[in-house]
């Protein structure tokens, strides 16, 4: 595996190609990734996603709340003053036990899930195999490391997959295995550089909120701006045996040419009618979709797009931060949700949460701490909407998924939820295991996320 | 003679190991002797002449243990002298000898016996002069000289001398140390390390007085209260006066491990109160890390950013716990992180390969009841907190937990242990923990340094963290010396390849600042958007990960083993938008540029790189740049790049010239590399 990962896909094709290393000494997985990648057909259609990672951990099983029964009793007994009130009904596809009622911050979000634009995926984490609490105790099934840490359960979220020593994220993975990586504008972050987008041979171009970016010593007059240029291109050549340095050069000379050939394309960009709030979430969507807008004359037939919401982490404060961020949420989703109908591409773009971890039914006064399962939410026009899929967790202190402090053991390993989504993105179920090595533990596609 | 002398040489190079300021050792002998008895000389040395500024021969104990020398006559009575003052490498000295008594038909013969070879004259005359070899490692040589006086009888006197000489910095290395050691140096202070030593520099930065940032705190104008641009306006007048550089680079590195943040939080409000934890940083800086830790702890500001002030024990009927967050991250991020280490700062592992991790949720629990009880500081009541953002906080024991609280290593805080004494407890479970070293020691190398120390690096550095030589552990002011004298940060000998890292953006906007005098009429630094443009700026991280991770590694590098933290916010965006604001600084607001000046517009002063293009011509400029803002190590490439970009600004005017080689600068790969 070392010298497959150590090398691009490419390079390390060629070497096979060239003889260089012997065919016999390679495992069967790398077989396979070899022949899967001569095989991949070529793409008919276009797709994206949308990830929106709401960092800090959201305490999620505050957003799908029970409404009725022993669910609901054991929700109050557990949640004290963190209980949420007013919750609004939602009516799913499948029928859950005590009800399942939507955080009332989030009411924007109704007319999307009865349309059945949107959907829940619930009582889901990280997780190597399946667990009970008996497996947790006696350590009879690995757990995730440093379960409860933000950037390592970050981390592991968007890799997709345990530490290992080369790591990368899967979306990236999703784009080199789809040969979708090449073009800069197949990997777009409003949110810095992260693991998700991060590859062997691909990572995020972060755009702008903006979206034009002007290069100010390159805006101008000739022949002033060619020479100037002309000095650039010779002091960012990576030559000076200096791994370090180079990067930066060839960071810098990326980005002035991609930022060139972004504003070019942002150009001609149309006008959207649908407005967007202003606050932080729908001015990084309205950036999106505003990329969305010019994807037909880029080059990618795949499109990833990474954005994010911070303040999650409700140690304190909750009564009041949750319903606001909650609130942009929703707004932020219901804003997105309408461009792309507007766009026409609300069956080709598939927008999902991530986050770092549930949090505690426990209270610390005013906030909660790191937890472990909770919900996410996935909307699109293929999404299999106006359900939960998965399970409402029973909210229950000491009950028998509760490892400790109201820590509940997800139900749903966060690779059955991202299986459905790579599938849907177009890779095949054999592509899928390999992307997520944990997933072959679980029945990886037994969530049905998307309209079949 | 020959056999004599070897037993001699032997000697004195065992006596010189113990020996501290100049010495001279002097021994009589006998030309006749060397054959009778060659071992009573050597043995006299030892006994009884290190460590003194002995001139006298003492002829009356070489005839004690050689009794047919004493017969033939006196020897000769030399004083040697050694230049008094400090040597500096590179430096010609001369090393004078008087002789007491007749001084005709007398022979000398100078001989170098140990040290670093020196190019010596005059060997044969009273007075030796040495020229001693230049800078190259970073400690000081140490020569030891021997002078044998020969009188007609032939009897000899043999004298040693033992020359220390310490460090004088070129400009180069002087430019180097300052790349490390400030925040972004200027050809003044250059100019006043260089000749010096690397330690004098050192040592007179931590006898420097602290500058603290609070004073430089005002109010908007027309307003009650400063405001959160007022404390990004007093870190730039502090950062850009200060003169104890060191401290303040050092405390930028803190702000960058104890991270607290207004970037999003309530704290944006309390600008006081953050630049008051900066002023804290500042003055653990050169403490003890142990006291920095417990200052942190107790800090309003981070008892509000990591929520644990108002923090309070469990109540079971209402499901309510300890708040975990500091408890957790006190550990994760401040002091020993989550996997075991070696010394080395390399993770330690199981029988199986594993990493090993240092706590466990029993811990966190344990940590977390440590931190319940505390509240602002002067609170009358628990509930009616007073809001004092600078004092440290305060406990009430009411809502402290009395249970037991498990620490680390198995040791446990017993139950009805009060608030303070239990967070001390705490604290000194975790400052004696094994990682603490390793885990601080190698970030602040990456902050100041490089971003790949060889474990042995780290290793040396944190060997003194948990002892400084006197015994104590945590000793900031050494760990600093450490690092910057460490072999791998001056590179005298060691060629690595590589050998530094990447800038940070913000402390290249300060370099150019600093360099070129930055200021507005109106006497204000009002910068918004530092996030945005450059991904970072004083205390405003967007999370208590700090900016970037010490183990970040850039799709760049993947195949290699190196990291490099600070690529991580080298975004596309934030790269456009950091040199876009270069342009903006060294272009569009080039005082020199202009005609009229708008009074609360920060201008850069390019008058004196204007006088020198003028006045010397564009080498001597590049020249200059190439030791304030490359350290030395700008290439002929390079070089040749602003040669030619200049080419076609030769017609305008000098401030249009220096602006654009300025800019060309600020983007170019080898200054954005700290060598």
């Amino acid at each position: 595996m070392t010298t497959y990962n150590g090398k691009s896909r490419r390079a390390f094709l060629s070497l096979c190609l060239k003889g260089g290393a012997s065919v016999a000494a390679l495992t069967s997985l790398q077989l396979q990734a070899l022949s899967n990648t001569l095989n991949s057909e070529p793409l008919s259609d276009y797709k994206a996603l949308v990830c929106i990672f709401l960092h800090g951990g959201s305490d999620s099983l505050n957003m799908l709340v029970p409404t009725s029964g022993q669910h609901r009793t054991n929700y109050e007994q557990s949640r004290q003053n963190l209980v949420v009130n007013d919750a609004i009904n939602l009516t799913t596809k499948t029928q859950f036990e005590g009800g399942v009622g939507l955080h009332p911050s989030m009411g924007n979000l109704t007319s999307l899930f009865d349309s059945g634009q949107l959907a829940f995926v619930g009582g889901v984490g990280t997780l190597i195999a399946p667990t009970t609490l008996a497996d947790y105790k006696n350590k009879a099934v690995s757990i995730p490391s440093h379960l409860f840490s933000h950037n390592d359960q970050q981390a592991t979220w968007m890799h997709g997959q345990e530490k290992v020593s080369l790591n990368t994220g899967w979306g990236a993975r999703m784009l080199e295995r789809l040969n979708q990586h090449s073009a800069f504008t197949s990997n777009i972050s409003l949110a810095g550089s992260n693991p998700w987008q991060s590859g062997i041979q691909t990572s995020p171009y972060a755009l702008s909120r903006n979206g034009v970016m002007k290069i100010n010593p390159l805006s101008g007059y000739q022949p002033q701006v060619d020479h100037v240029k002309s000095i650039m291109d010779r002091l960012l050549q990576t030559n000076s045996n200096n791994p370090i340095q180079d990067a930066y050069a060839s960071r810098l000379s990326r980005s002035i040419s991609n930022v060139q050939s972004m504003n070019t394309l942002l150009e001609q960009a149309p006008e959207l009618t649908t407005q967007f709030s202003d606050n932080n979430l729908s001015q990084q969507l309205a950036a999106v979709a505003k990329s969305l807008s010019i994807s037909n004359q880029t080059t990618s037939q795949r499109q990833i797009f990474f954005v994010s919401l911070g303040g999650f982490d409700t140690h304190d404060e909750q009564l009041t931060t949750q319903p606001a961020l909650f609130s942009t949420l929703a707004t932020a989703l219901s804003e997105f949700q309408s461009a792309l109908n507007e766009l026409a591409l609300q069956n080709s773009v598939t927008t999902f949460t991530m986050s770092d971890f549930g949090r505690t039914l426990t209270s610390n006064g005013d906030g909660t701490d790191h937890g472990w399962a909770g919900n996410q939410l996935i909307m699109g026009g293929a999404v299999n909407g106006s359900d939960v899929h998965g399970i409402m967790l029973d909210q229950q202190v000491g009950g028998p998924l509760d490892v400790g402090g109201g820590r509940l053991i997800p139900q749903f390993s966060n690779e059955q939820y991202f299986a459905p989504i790579a599938k849907w993105f177009g890779l095949s179920e054999a592509d899928v295991y390999e992307l997520f090595p944990n997933a072959g533990n679980f029945d990886a596609f037994t969530l049905p996320l998307f309209n079949s | 003679m020959k056999l004599l002398a070897l037993l001699m040489v032997f000697t004195f190079l065992l006596s010189a190991c113990g020996g501290g300021s100049d010495t001279n050792n002097s021994n009589v002998t006998n030309e006749d002797n060397n054959t009778s008895s060659p071992s009573p000389p050597a043995d006299t040395n030892t006994d009884n002449q290190t460590g003194d500024d002995a001139q006298t021969p003492d002829a009356g104990n070489n005839e004690d243990e050689n009794p047919d020398a004493g017969a033939v006559g006196t020897a000769p009575i030399v004083d040697v002298r050694a230049p008094g003052s400090i040597v500096r490498k590179g430096t010609t000295i001369v090393i004078e000898s008087a002789i007491t008594g007749g001084d005709e038909q007398l022979t000398y013969l100078w001989e170098q016996i140990a040290g670093p070879t020196a190019v010596i004259e005059n060997h044969q005359s009273p007075s030796l002069t040495v020229t001693l070899p230049e800078t190259h490692s970073s400690t000081q040589d140490d020569f030891v000289f021997a002078l044998t006086v020969t009188n007609r009888e032939g009897l000899s006197t043999y004298t040693e001398t033992t020359i220390e000489s310490i460090n004088a910095m070129t400009q180069k290395q002087a430019a180097t140390l300052l790349h490390q050691g400030t925040l972004g140096p200027t050809h003044a202070e250059i100019q006043a390390a260089t000749g010096k030593s690397e330690e004098e520099w050192i040592n007179a930065q931590f006898a420097s007085e602290t500058t603290y940032h609070m004073p430089f705190l005002e109010n908007y104008p027309n307003k009650e209260q400063p405001n959160h641009i007022n404390r990004i306006d007093a870190w730039w007048k502090a950062s850009l006066s200060a003169p104890d550089q060191l401290r303040q680079r050092v405390a930028f590195a803190l702000s960058q491990i104890f991270v607290v943040s207004d970037a999003n939080s309530a704290l944006r409000g309390e600008p006081e109160g953050m630049t008051n934890y900066y002023d804290m940083l500042l003055k653990n800086a050169f403490g003890n890390f142990r006291t920095l830790l417990e200052s942190v702890t107790l800090s309003p500001v981070m008892g509000v950013y990591l929520s644990h002030l108002g923090n309070e024990k469990a109540n079971l009927d209402k499901n309510i716990r300890p708040d975990e967050n500091y408890a957790r991250e006190v550990m994760q991020l401040f002091t020993i992180g989550l996997d075991e280490l070696n010394l080395d700062g390399t993770v330690k592992l199981d029988d199986n390969g594993n990493t090993i991790p240092t706590y466990s949720q029993l811990e966190i629990g344990g940590f977390a009841k440590v931190f319940t009880g505390w509240t602002f500081a002067y609170s009358a009541r628990w509930n009616r907190p007073s809001k004092n953002y600078t004092l440290p906080m305060h406990p009430f024991e009411d809502y402290h937990s009395n249970l037991e609280k498990h620490l680390l290593n198995g040791e446990v805080i017993p139950a009805d242990t009060g608030a303070e004494a239990s967070m001390k407890l705490a604290l000194d479970n975790l400052f004696m923990h094994p990682n603490v070293a390793p885990f601080i020691s190698k970030q602040l190398i990456q902050r100041l340094v490089k971003s790949n120390p060889t474990p042995a690096y780290v290793e040396r550095v944190a060997t003194i963290f948990n002892d400084n030589g006197q015994g104590d552990r945590g000793d900031l002011t050494a760990v600093v010396k450490a690092i910057l004298l460490d072999e791998e940060a001056r590179k005298y000998s060691v060629v690595l390849e590589h050998t530094g890292k990447i800038k940070e953006p913000i402390l290249t906007k300060l370099h150019f600042w600093r360099t070129l005098n930055a200021a507005s009429q109106a006497n204000r630094y009002y910068t918004w958007n530092l996030s945005t443009t450059f991904g970072q700026g004083p205390l405003l991280s967007p999370s208590v990960f700090n900016f970037f991770r010490p183990d970040h590694r850039p799709s760049e590098l993947l195949d290699s083993n190196l990291v490099a933290p600070e690529l991580q916010i080298a975004t596309d965006s934030n790269m456009i938008s950091t040199t876009n604001s270069h342009y903006s600084d060294l272009v569009w607001r080039m005082a020199e540029r202009k005609s009229t000046l708008n009074p609360n517009t920060i201008y850069m002063y390019g008058e004196a790189h204007i006088s020198l293009l003028e006045n010397a011509g564009l080498e001597a400029l590049l020249d200059h740049y190439d030791v304030v803002y490359f350290a030395g190590i700008m290439s002929d490439e390079t070089r040749s790049a602003l040669t030619d970009l200049d080419s076609y600004f030769v017609n305008r005017t000098p401030a249009d010239r220096i602006s654009q080689l300025l800019y060309m600068i600020s983007l170019s790969p080898e200054f954005n590399y700290q060598n």
